[in-house]
């Protein structure tokens, strides 16, 4: 394979969270050119690049259920431009909650975009528990001794151009139980009051909005 | 005070369904997000912590925070893209963390977050021509996730783009029944 015909884009507006972190991760493997979803402007230059790429690698996190809103433009933008020729494309995703389908409709919505743009599908990862790393490695997440051998069979499965399973990362990460839910919405809530309390504010307050337009 | 916001870069569904609203004598604001100056969501946490429940980025966002946080309903209309909304629409839903519980609950067993507004009910319209299995399943599937974490009750619909008002009135009925 071309390495400079391997693109990675990624769609997160931090340069050094985990979504970075991942396609780092693929890039280290495989090679190719990494590039940051620009936030403003325009996007026909990515978008030419997509089209001369062999493959296409995104990682990005997950706001509110799927990808951040500057990937869904960028896909608006290549799909109205169009002239795709069967580009093989993996997606990444991930996302705070301990749930594959919390974040499933990122994979949909590539695989959809694939479908009706002559794209090739060829199937992607979906990490929960991923914004807790805030970008460290993976060797660092809390299910680390599963995620971290099915990640890199993943990285694997794109270095030998085949379709990777969506098996892969389902069954790496099982949902917690009764007791570790209970331990891990507390934890997750102690931090963000932590956070809100140290800059003087009361969680239980009405929003800003309500006092104040 | 019912909330539509609507992408009508690719039809009037919105227009229509707020026509329906009015003529059911429901009190209704309509925002159309592909004409308002919306910028992304640059996640940079101040709506968790220094500026808490608030987004500081200065745009036409500003006007509807203070009505997606007193609503009953909110309405998102959107052409359907790749079985999600169109980019107008997401933009919205992402900076809607800004008015959003940062705190996580647990429903059903499983963690979920919420709103401020935890009265509200949350609908979703997406239209299209010809919009296939997979991409209505997909849309149905994104409104029932967002639904689950933001902790609210709330329903999506399916329409063509050049539904009639009949057809917009079922929506709205079933929408002002709940």
């Amino acid at each position: 394979m071309n390495k400079s015909e391997i693109l990675l884009i990624c769609t997160s507006p931090r340069r050094k969270g985990t979504s970075a972190m991942l396609l780092e991760r693929v890039r280290a493997a495989i090679g190719g050119k990494m590039i940051f979803l620009p936030q403003s402007g325009s996007l026909n230059e990515l978008v030419s690049e997509m089209q001369q790429a062999e493959t296409i690698i995104i990682s990005g996190p997950c706001y509110i259920n799927t990808y951040p809103a500057k990937l869904i433009e960028l896909l608006e933008t290549a799909s109205f431009t169009g002239g795709f020729s069967g580009q093989k494309i993996y997606g990444i995703i991930n996302g705070g909650m301990p749930y594959i389908h919390t974040h499933k409709h990122g994979l949909t919505c590539l695989e959809l975009f694939a479908d009706k743009n002559n794209l090739s599908w060829q199937g992607g990862f979906i990490l929960g528990v991923g914004a807790m790393l805030d970008g460290k490695p993976l060797e660092k997440h809390m299910s680390r001794r599963k995620v971290v051998p099915a990640f890199d069979q993943f990285v694997r499965y794109i270095t030998s151009g085949k379709q990777s399973p969506d098996s892969l990362y389902i069954d790496v990460q099982s949902p917690p139980g009764k007791l570790m839910t209970y331990l891990f919405s507390k934890l997750l809530s102690s931090m963000v009051v932590k956070r809100i309390k140290k800059y003087g504010y009361d969680p239980e307050a009405p929003n800003w909005y309500l006092s104040n337009r | 005070m019912t909330l539509i916001i609507s992408d009508n870069s690719k039809g009037n569904i919105g227009m229509i369904l707020k026509e329906s609203f009015c003529a059911m004598g429901i009190q209704v604001a309509h925002f159309a997000a592909d004409t308002l100056n919306i910028k992304p969501c640059v996640s940079c946490n101040s709506c968790g912590g220094k500026t808490y429940g608030r987004c500081v980025i200065p745009d036409d966002m500003q006007q509807l925070y203070p009505r997606i946080v007193r609503c009953q309903a909110l309405v998102l209309v959107s052409p359907i893209v790749f079985g999600g909304v169109s980019y107008h629409i997401k933009k919205v839903m992402d900076r809607m963390a800004a008015v959003g519980d940062p705190r996580y609950w647990i429903k059903d067993g499983e963690i979920v977050k919420g709103m401020s507004n935890k009265e509200l009910r949350y609908y979703m319209v997406g239209f299209g021509d010809n919009i296939s299995e997979a991409e209505q399943t997909a849309f149905l599937c994104l409104h029932k996730e967002n639904q689950i974490i933001m902790n609210v009750s709330g329903k999506a619909f399916i329409c063509d783009s050049l539904a009639d008002k009949q057809a917009i009135n079922i929506i709205a009925r079933e929408i002002v029944d709940e």
